[in-house]
């Protein structure tokens, strides 16, 4: 996503060179016509000339690399590469040059009735080369520089949008994570179970910590295996399902090639949360909540389906969502994607994104 | 004491059952695990005091704390995980709360408390409902019976409101609900949505199609329903001022 202020300083910049080009061109012509005025075999136009056919065929070469600055644009970081991408161009540079300028050259003098007379073609021909070579890494060299800079300008503020959204998701993660809410309702369950059923309470307080571990370990790195989050999920689900006794069934179709997938930390969780805010918390009546993963092609789909509940408009734009939205955005771009879609009588969450092998899978 | 609990999660109602439960002078008189059932509960069971849990589907207990009338609420405590917002408005207007997880000490504190409170003057809960009442909106919803059970409707729909002795006749298009509540504090829930037009009745502000004038300055109300009802001089003036006439 390229930014509006980057693109602005991307068109500044090719106004600094059209600029630098122009002024550079008008030089060109007042030094020649100076070098000839004291001759008295030159004509004032003759120079003039020159220059402005030469300039004519430049600037086309100039605005056909501006329009496909994209083609080198992706080299700016080797500048060898860079630079030979261009200069691959040169004899074809210099043969259209030598036509076109002498063609013009040759064309205005036979309108005025007159003869160009210029060295032997063998002799241009080493002599122009030479000369466009030098001219050509002249500009290039300008060109090189101005495009890096923008380039350096975009790239500084691409970083600093993606560290305030990281900053910002991080800080958003935590207090995901806890959820003040779904903390202090799971202390309470442990506390009323403590009454009745001492172990089950203990399994749960157990659970609830290694929940806590696992959320802040997550909270710690940003890319995780799809078993380890899944793992999270489960905990959690552990501790909904002992809440809400009876209120909720969980369905786990996890596909066993999908596990080792790759996946941003904490990214289901608010997930599976919202399933149950809004589907088991909102109604007695039992709810099914299946979750299931698979991979489909390079692709690693994930949905959670909640069998009983409505999409409404704060749904759609929960803080958890939305974090969740700006986060896939911000590590695949548009290639992955979450959408919310009313399915009979419940919501599925479905998340896709590229599939890739999670490398510390630990 | 005759005591309610309210609370959708299992392990948390069981929890202060055992608890009460040692208490000899406390009686418990149900337990609802939804906040419409618990406003049906309060009706018909009548008990002094209710722990109401905040979060629940359906009606939240704040929600149902908003439509109990003042004169005859039982004594609440309002019981909450988390809730900052809520929590605030307790504490500002010293009304009762359990924050979960809670001891049993704490819960001791909370049932002295509740025992001094019993007993005394009447709208004992004014407070509490009027905080419920501004934390929830209940100006757009009102709580109705409906044969056996409750419902909630739109305060929109309704066309009138008609005092009749102890209880009050909801008109809408579709039905006419009768409440046992008082059109005084019906007026205070609903807000200035409606407007007393004489001692026993008020009106929809939106569903008033014109005022005919009678001989010596009475006027009648025409709702668009084709009700015809009378406006005492008493109101008069606020409800042309409201009517902009």
């Amino acid at each position: 996503m390229q930014s509006v202020v980057a693109r602005q300083a991307g068109t500044k910049q090719e106004g600094a060179l059209f600029a630098m080009w122009a002024l550079f061109w008008l030089l060109m012509i007042a030094v020649a016509v100076e070098d000839n005025r004291g001759d008295p075999g030159v004509r004032w136009w003759e120079p003039v000339l020159w220059e402005v056919s030469s300039c004519t065929v430049a600037t086309f070469w100039l605005l056909l690399e501006r329009r496909n600055a994209s083609l080198w644009n992706e080299h700016l970081a080797q500048p060898w590469r860079w630079f030979a991408k261009h200069l691959v161009w040169m004899p074809v540079i210099v043969v259209t040059f030598i036509i076109a300028v002498y063609g013009i050259r040759h064309g205005v003098y036979a309108l005025s009735g007159e003869i160009y007379e210029h060295e032997s073609w063998p002799y241009l021909f080493f002599y122009e080369s030479i000369k466009l070579t030098l001219f050509a890494g002249l500009w290039l060299g300008i060109i090189f520089g101005l495009a890096s800079f923008t380039r350096w300008q975009q790239e500084r503020e691409h970083l600093l949008t993606l560290q305030k959204h990281l900053a910002e998701s991080q800080l958003a993660q935590l207090k995901a994570q806890l959820q003040p809410h779904f903390l202090f309702n799971a202390l309470n369950t442990i506390s009323s179970l403590m009454q009745v059923d001492v172990e089950r309470a203990d399994r749960l307080l157990t659970r609830l910590a290694d929940l806590l571990r696992s959320s802040l370990q997550a909270s710690a790195r940003d890319m995780t295996s799809l078993g380890e989050e899944l793992k999270l999920l489960e905990m959690y689900a552990q501790i909904m399902q002992e809440r809400f006794t009876g209120r909720v069934t969980l369905v786990w179709n996890i596909a066993d090639d999908a596990l080792d997938a790759e996946i941003p930390a904490m990214l289901l969780q608010p997930l599976l949360e919202n399933a149950f805010k809004h589907g088991v918390e909102r109604r007695l009546d039992p709810v099914t909540i299946r979750v299931a993963a698979e991979k489909q092609g390079d692709e690693l789909c994930v949905t959670v389906h909640n069998s009983d509940s409505l999409l409404t408009t704060t749904t759609s734009t929960g803080i958890g969502l939305r974090n969740c939205r700006d986060r896939l955005e911000l590590i695949y771009g548009a290639r992955a994607g979450l959408q919310l879609l009313q399915d009979g009588h419940g919501v599925i969450a479905r998340l896709t994104l590229p599939c890739r092998k999670a490398t510390c899978a630990s | 004491m005759r005591i309610l609990i309210v609370d959708d999660e299992a392990p948390a109602r069981d929890k202060v059952r055992r608890w009460l439960a040692a208490q000899a002078d406390i009686s418990l008189v149900g337990e609802c695990a939804d906040g419409l059932e618990a406003a049906a509960s309060i009706a018909s069971l009548q008990p002094d005091a209710v722990f109401l849990d905040i979060q629940m589907p359906g009606m939240s207990g704040l929600e149902v704390a908003a439509q109990l009338e003042p004169a005859h609420a039982p004594l609440l405590v309002f019981v909450t995980a988390y809730d900052e917002h809520a929590i605030k408005a307790f504490d500002l207007n010293a009304i009762d709360y359990l924050l979960k997880p809670f001891d049993k000490e704490r819960l001791n504190k909370t049932l002295e408390r509740l025992r001094e409170r019993c007993g005394g003057a009447s709208a004992k809960s004014a407070s509490a409902i009027r905080v419920a009442r501004a934390q929830t909106g209940s100006s757009e919803r009102l709580l109705v019976p409906q044969g056996e059970t409750l419902q909630i409707i739109d305060a929109s729909s309704i066309h009138w409101l008609e005092a009749d002795d102890n209880y009050v006749h909801v008109h809408t298009a579709q039905a006419r609900y009768m409440l046992r509540r008082t059109l005084s504090d019906l007026l205070i829930q609903l807000g200035s949505r409606f407007m007393r037009i004489h001692k026993s009745a008020a009106v929809n502000i939106a569903e008033v199609k014109l005022l005919a004038p009678l001989f010596k300055g009475d006027h009648e109300v025409h709702l668009r329903s084709g009700a015809v009802l009378r406006l005492s001089r008493r109101y008069k003036d606020e409800l042309f001022a409201q009517m902009g006439t």
